[in-house]
């Protein structure tokens, strides 16, 4: 087999250790923070989810200002806010602690303190040519992989879309994977999360162009961890080794797609999403098995490997291991009460104009660009009456 | 070395594959209905071309320098843009390894490309005609 040509990036130090969030001091002065701007969401200040970062900040005598208003879909106001406040503050670096839409909007508030606050000018890829200020990421769910990904995504409520900023600048200095962090997520979110994490392997995994031997190994061992520990860590949170898990696992997918990207099923999640405001993970989970499908005339090989390599498979052909994988999936999504269908998570029945404007949200999402077979309209509205 | 020499030949080739881009309508179509201002940023040899679909039915097109505020930018060496029209720029990988620089909101422009992909097939001719050159 002949191998891609590739580029590799991990910028971000990856330290996983239970409780480590609580030592999040020792790490100041080697990053050079002085005054951090700590960005989180209220509801994990009132779930206490931050009080160990902030008795270390505290204990260590480093000040630091907070803000903690960042919603669930962040979006363009709230990056502005939360810069402008950083800025009147002083603050020369950013701990974020939350899930994606927390550290994706410490991204895009690292981008304004350094490249000043014209987001729409500062949209796009690679535009950044330099280091922004110091900051680490500390995830509290198991899914995005934004703690080590070079992507960030900001809704633009006036023009109702999202921008995408895409640079290995933004990612983190340091994520600090502490599972204690993730105790009190819900069994719900546990679930979708983590499927936008196994969406993220298998994604990565298919992107034929993009892929190399690293991200491949990264995201079947992503995968082999997710299907091991997710179910455990849904069903009863406080399994700390489940919690572990998943943590792990996600970040490992977060570094394969950051690497390769992701395809046809995350441009049918974000389309979606945009429309219905579906969660996304949830959303990912349910287009995943018929995405495999679709993309199995080009993806049949290496989802055998993952197959193999993951003791699912032995001596079948590549077309019935390919089969028995995504398979393995919709088993898991069945023993972690993932619906199998949209119309279950509010989707409409689309027809008209409405799922022509539907497809071609898909159509035009960058993520399709990566995936291994090309879609046509056809293709992403058979793909949705499937997943309906 | 660089395919182009400089920035006039650079120049002569943009223009005129811009222009047959713009005469043929099953490619120029999707172009216009986009509405897009697209800049094209090269470095050695310099240059730059402004693509204004913005009226949706004719196409612009502007060498060098130009008033017009673009809703996307690409930046790329004038030897990457040389490949892609030859086809042999794997884009994605282009875009992950900061070989091809995009800016502004990104989806509208990359949506374009499979729309693009016909006109490879009348660089070669382009640049045979305007540099007496054959690839
Ligand atoms: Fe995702």
């Amino acid at each position: 087999m002949k191998l891609n040509s590739f580029i590799f990036n991990c910028p971000t130090r990856v330290m996983f250790a239970e409780q480590e969030s609580a030592s999040i001091a020792s790490y100041a002065e080697d990053l050079g923070i002085i005054k951090p701007l700590l960005v989180s969401d209220r509801g994990l200040v009132e779930n206490d989810v931050l009080r160990p970062v902030i008795e270390s900040l505290t204990d260590s005598g480093i000040p630091y200002e907070t803000f903690y208003d960042v919603p669930p879909d962040s979006d363009i106001d709230c990056v502005n806010k939360a810069a402008e406040f950083a800025r009147e503050k002083e603050c020369n670096s950013i701990i974020a602690v939350g899930g994606g839409s927390v550290l994706d909007t410490a991204k895009v508030v690292n981008l304004c303190l350094n490249q000043g606050s014209d987001l729409l000018a500062n949209q796009g890829l690679n535009i950044l040519h330099e280091k922004l200020s110091p900051f680490i990421a500390l995830p509290t769910t198991a899914g995005t992989g934004s703690e080590v990904s070079f992507v960030a995504a900001i809704k633009d409520l006036s023009e109702k879309r999202k921008l995408v900023f895409g640079s290995r600048f933004l990612a983190p200095d340091l994520a600090i994977l502490d599972p204690t962090l993730l105790l009190s997520l819900p069994g719900k979110l546990t679930a979708a999360t983590g499927m936008d994490a196994l969406t993220h392997a298998i994604e990565s995994l298919a992107c034929s162009v993009t892929q190399s031997p690293l991200t491949e190994i990264i995201s079947i061992e992503a995968m082999r961890l997710l299907f091991e520990h997710l179910p455990r860590a849904t069903r009863n949170g406080d399994d700390l080794d489940a919690r572990a898990g998943t943590l792990v696992a996600s970040t490992m997918a977060g570094i394969a797609f950051t690497n390769s990207g992701v395809g046809i099923i995350h441009a049918l999640a974000h389309a979606t999403g945009a429309l219905f405001k579906t969660h996304h993970g949830l959303t990912n989970a349910i287009f995943l098995p018929h995405g495999m499908r679709f993309n199995k005339q080009e993806s049949c090989q290496v989802f055998a490997r993952a197959a193999r390599s993951l003791g699912y498979a032995d001596r079948q052909n590549d077309d019935t291991a390919c089969d028995i994988l995504i398979g393995k999936v919709e088993e898991l999504m069945e023993s972690i009460s993932i619906p199998p269908r949209l119309r279950t998570i509010g989707v409409p029945a689309m027809e008209g104009e409405l799922l022509e404007h539907w497809s071609e949200l898909v159509l035009e999402d960058p993520s399709i660009m990566f995936n291994p077979r090309y879609a046509t309209t056809e293709d992403v509205i058979d793909l949705y009456k499937r997943a309906y | 070395m660089p395919f182009f020499n400089d920035s006039d030949e650079l120049g002569t080739v943009m223009r005129e594959l811009w222009v047959t881009i713009a005469d043929d309508s099953s490619i120029s179509s999707p172009l216009l209905s986009s509405k897009l201002i697209v800049r094209f940023h090269y470095k050695e040899p310099d240059g730059q071309i402004t693509i204004d679909c913005s009226d949706g039915e004719n196409m612009v097109i502007e060498w060098g320098d130009c008033e017009k505020q673009p809703v996307v930018e690409m930046f790329m060496q004038a030897d990457v843009a040389h490949k892609f029209w030859m086809g042999q720029v794997n884009v994605p990988m282009y875009l992950l390894n900061g070989k091809m620089v995009a800016k502004g909101p990104v989806n509208k422009a990359l949506a374009l490309l499979p729309a693009i992909k016909p006109a490879f097939k009348k660089y070669p001719s382009v640049v045979r005609t305007t540099l007496n050159r054959d690839l």
